[in-house]
């Protein structure tokens, strides 16, 4: 894998990068940012087994298909607004092509569609890394400048509201 | 059991209501994601819950804190393949086509239920509506549509041939 680019971005992009890699549960998922270019951004998660959607299949639950479009199109937000500012998700659409195998990691492929000052929407393709299949789409609508947020990465706890 | 004073009707109705639940959890228990969750099969009031106990791990935004979308959408997602799959005759492990999932109320870091109701079960598919709340039912933190495909015995034999 490349270094990653983050030492390139406005702070903003730099603080969201920051923020995506500390959260708990894409920590726990093994979620990493690959790129954030122009808009666009590259989410990585290598599978583990306890993420198998059945004891004899060697297949990845959708949900964590579900979690990468979520992390990976929260990033898309700020990485199309260029600005810090709380934003929560409205709601996402899934659909799953076909499956996908264990033996193979995910890559997430999020872009922000559309802005407003209030709204933003975001496509996410994830594909398996390996022969660049299409496993799954997302679209999700995100609502940003939510209330009683702040927004600090790096200081964990420091200054929640 | 005591079959005294009670009308046959709540009694054969509680002991349905346990072999559901145990169903389910035989069900729930087979999928590896769902164990590391820690989802639980529960009996409520009105049916079986899926109960998703709250840990570090679960946290999506650690200045609320609040849980990730992602582990709702696991608590929707499982809960609609285990209602559909428990609904079917010959309880096929359905395949999750598509998911669309609403975030009405932010999930605070606390335990959370979720129940479901079939919208439709067809020969084919399975269309699954699932509810989740936190501290009061009558207040959903999140609302989710499931459909599901229910595989063809051609498609299962496919499925062991490898294709």
């Amino acid at each position: 894998m490349t270094k990653p680019n983050r030492t390139q971005h406005s702070n903003a992009v730099a603080t969201a990068w920051q923020f995506t890699e500390q959260v708990p549960h894409g920590r726990e998922l093994g979620m990493q940012v690959v790129s954030v270019d122009q808009g666009q951004v590259c989410m990585r998660l290598t599978p583990q087994s306890w993420m198998f959607a059945q004891e004899d299949t060697k297949e990845i639950c959708t949900s964590v298909l579900y979690s990468l479009a979520d992390s990976a199109g929260g990033l898309a937000v700020f990485a199309g607004a260029l600005e810090l500012m709380p934003i929560a998700t409205l709601d996402l659409r899934m659909d799953y092509l076909r499956p996908a195998s264990g033996d193979q990691a995910l890559l997430a492929v999020a872009t922000c569609r559309h802005l407003t000052d209030e709204v933003a929407f975001i496509h996410c393709d994830i594909l398996s890394e390996g022969n660049r299949e299409l496993l799954a789409t997302a679209n999700a609508t995100f609502m940003r400048n939510t209330q009683g947020q702040q927004f600090h990465a790096g200081g964990r706890g420091k200054e929640s509201a | 059991m005591s079959t005294t004073g009670d009308s046959a009707q709540p009694i054969s109705g509680a002991a349905e209501s346990g072999k559901e639940c145990a169903d389910w959890q035989a069900l729930m228990e087979r999928i590896p994601y769902a164990r590391h969750l820690g989802l639980e099969v529960q009996r409520g009031d009105a049916g079986v819950l899926v109960h998703l106990p709250c840990r570090e791990a679960l946290i999506g935004n650690f200045m609320l804190p609040a849980l990730h979308g992602g582990v709702l959408g696991a608590l929707i997602e499982l809960t609609a393949r285990v209602a559909a799959q428990s609904q079917d005759a010959e309880t096929r492990c359905p395949r999750i086509l598509d998911s669309h999932i609403n975030y009405l109320r932010s999930a605070k870091a606390r335990s959370t239920f979720a129940r479901a109701d079939i919208v439709r079960q067809g020969r084919r598919t399975s269309l699954v509506q699932v509810t989740c709340w936190q501290g009061d039912e009558n207040k959903p933190i999140a609302t989710g549509q499931v459909q599901l495909l229910l595989p063809t015995m051609a498609a299962q034999q496919e499925d062991r041939h490898g294709h």
